[in-house]
């Protein structure tokens, strides 16, 4: 479904991405660990037009998807949900997930979609008419979640969900991605540091380091690697 | 006394009928400044070129043949709002939407700086190229209502209001043009697209949304919104190639009188505006109007930072 050939991109010359090449294929759930500065982030950014690339292709279902204007991609079939949420503070929760139905598939799946995520994240319902800036932070993680799903994605990309909540959100809106998951057959590409909850949950394994893929595989091969015990389950 | 009266009652409806199209000039400026956070100092050129453009439509381009002197200046006016937001809409894309939209977070200070210094080049180009073209005669739309009125009552103690019809049609068009910008902002796709824009570029583009478009639109809309404001002006003042320096400076503290971000604010701040400049005059000589509207305006934002209809909420 997308493909990532060497991908190389950065914001000034010294590259962040250093020929990076990533497959995620139909229903699969591909995660992406790694420390901080590792390019994980870059990535998710490159793939959704933010940054250029200096060298490499992206492909998302046989398309390249570098000659498509920014704006276009998500019409395509691609969600991100950004690092820090980024919900749009001024306008109400249901104008935000109307936002994520601003694609063409979002606009007519509206009415089955919103009831679905009405139903996997039941707080937005209960919030619709209040200002997403007012949200908590945890509120404002699951807006941009099912901001995303609003859009009737074929890849739903998510940048980091747990970053900056407390554990028990964390494990809450991780246990709701893996239900909305099984529920909706959903490809998902996910980024994240809670290396052990994510390699957990997911089909295939990324560990990024320094711009390059350090090692990857199903996620067997990935928990029982010992530089991956080592440095991320501390084991 | 029954004078005294009288004489509150005519300032108070001279000051709601100006207000209405001081707060239309607002709203303009509140969906380009308000909503989008791009600074415009060349707003109220805009609007003279509106008052111009109108002017022209009028009197060389055959509405008054058509729809004669009563209705035609009012025809001419709504013609001219579109053909200033193609204006508006072109000036972006050649020259604002290089500081502003996506191009914002590359530059500092969101841009705002680079947009003050592009603006205000744009301000003075108008003006001197007004200048070249519409020369510094006095020109003025004018309609057999401008100096006709409506006497309402009399009421109690016998007291009558009068009510000058252009300024009574201009009150209405300004109120109808505002509730349908206020609906297209708040209620439709596009509206709440443009907001999103503006609160979030880079998410927005997540969205599916093209922002530089988005802001083009809105900064179209927004032209147009405060040329047609100009053009209702006209009917009563006379204006020259500078008169957009005298009302850009009231188009500013009625937005953020109103309160950043809201269109009806913009419009309640112009309002207000316009209600002050009339009210002191009961009290106050002619030539302090203006030093009376910015002592309120401070007194307002003194008590009431955010402004009328301001949230105090967090933008990232």
């Amino acid at each position: 479904m997308l493909h990532i050939e060497g991908l190389t991109a950065g914001y000034s010359a010294i590259p962040v991405l250093n020929g990076i090449s990533i497959k995620v294929e139909h229903g699969q759930f591909v995660a992406i660990v790694g420390p901080n500065g590792a390019g994980k982030t870059t990535l998710f950014k490159t793939i959704s037009g933010i940054v250029r690339p200096s060298a490499g292709t992206i492909t998302f279902e046989g398309a390249d998807l570098l000659s498509v204007h920014p704006a276009r991609r998500p019409h395509l079939g691609i969600a991100h949900v950004p690092e820090g949420r980024q919900v749009f503070p001024s306008l109400t929760v249901m104008e935000n997930l109307e936002m994520g139905a601003m694609t063409e598939a979002g606009h007519r799946d509206w009415k089955r979609n919103i009831e679905r995520i009405f139903e996997w994240l039941p707080v937005l319902a209960e919030r619709r008419d209040q200002f997403a800036g007012t949200l908590s932070g945890g509120q404002q993680q699951m807006l941009a979640i099912g901001r995303g799903l609003a859009s009737s994605p074929k890849l739903l990309m998510l940048d980091e969900p747990s970053m900056g909540l407390a554990p028990t959100v964390a494990d809450f809106i991780f246990e709701r991605l893996i239900e909305i998951r099984r529920q909706s057959k959903l490809t998902i590409l996910l980024v994240e540091q809670r290396v052990a909850e994510a390699l957990e949950s997911a089909d295939h394994g990324y560990v990024l380091e320094a711009g390059r893929v350090a090692l990857e595989g199903n996620n067997e091969t990935l928990r029982a690697d010992d530089r991956v015990r080592k440095a991320y389950l501390g084991m | 006394m029954t004078a005294a009266l009288e004489g509150f009652l005519q300032a108070l409806t001279a000051g709601l009928l100006i207000g209405a199209v001081y707060g239309l000039m607002c709203v303009g400026l509140g969906l380009i400044f308000g909503v989008m956070r791009v600074i415009n100092f060349a707003q109220g050129d805009f609007m003279m070129l509106g008052m111009y453009a109108a002017f022209y439509f009028f009197t060389a381009l055959g509405v008054q043949a058509t729809f004669g002197n009563t209705f035609g200046p009012f025809v001419a006016i709504l013609l001219a709002g579109p053909v200033l937001a193609v204006f508006g809409y072109a000036i972006h894309l050649v020259l604002i939407s290089r500081v502003s939209g996506t191009r914002t977070t590359s530059l500092e200070g969101e841009g705002h700086y680079a947009q003050l210094i592009l603006t205000l080049g744009i301000a003075l180009i108008l003006q001197n190229g007004g200048l070249i073209v519409f020369g510094s005669v006095l020109a003025s739309i004018r309609t057999p209502l401008s100096s006709s009125a409506w006497e309402l009552g009399p009421l109690l103690n016998d007291i009558s209001v009068f009510v000058n019809k252009a300024r009574g049609i201009d009150a209405v068009v300004s109120l109808v043009t505002m509730i349908l910008l206020t609906l297209l902002i708040t209620r439709s796709r596009l509206g709440k697209s443009l907001r999103a824009a503006a609160d979030n570029p880079t998410a927005a583009t997540y969205m599916g949304i093209d922002v530089d478009r988005a802001h083009r639109v809105a900064f179209a809309l927004g032209t147009g919104i405060t040329a047609i404001a100009g053009g209702l002006l006209a009917t009563n003042y006379p204006f020259h190639p500078f008169v957009g320096v005298e009302y850009v400076i009231v188009m500013y503290a009625g937005v953020v009188l109103g309160g950043m971000g809201s269109i009806i604010g913009a419009f309640w701040g112009g309002m207000t505006i316009g209600l002050v400049q009339q009210m002191s005059t009961l009290v106050l000589p002619t030539q302090l109007q203006n030093a009376a509207i910015f002592v309120v305006f401070l007194l307002i934002i003194f008590f009431r930072p955010q402004g009328f209809f301001g949230r105090m909420v967090e933008r990232t």
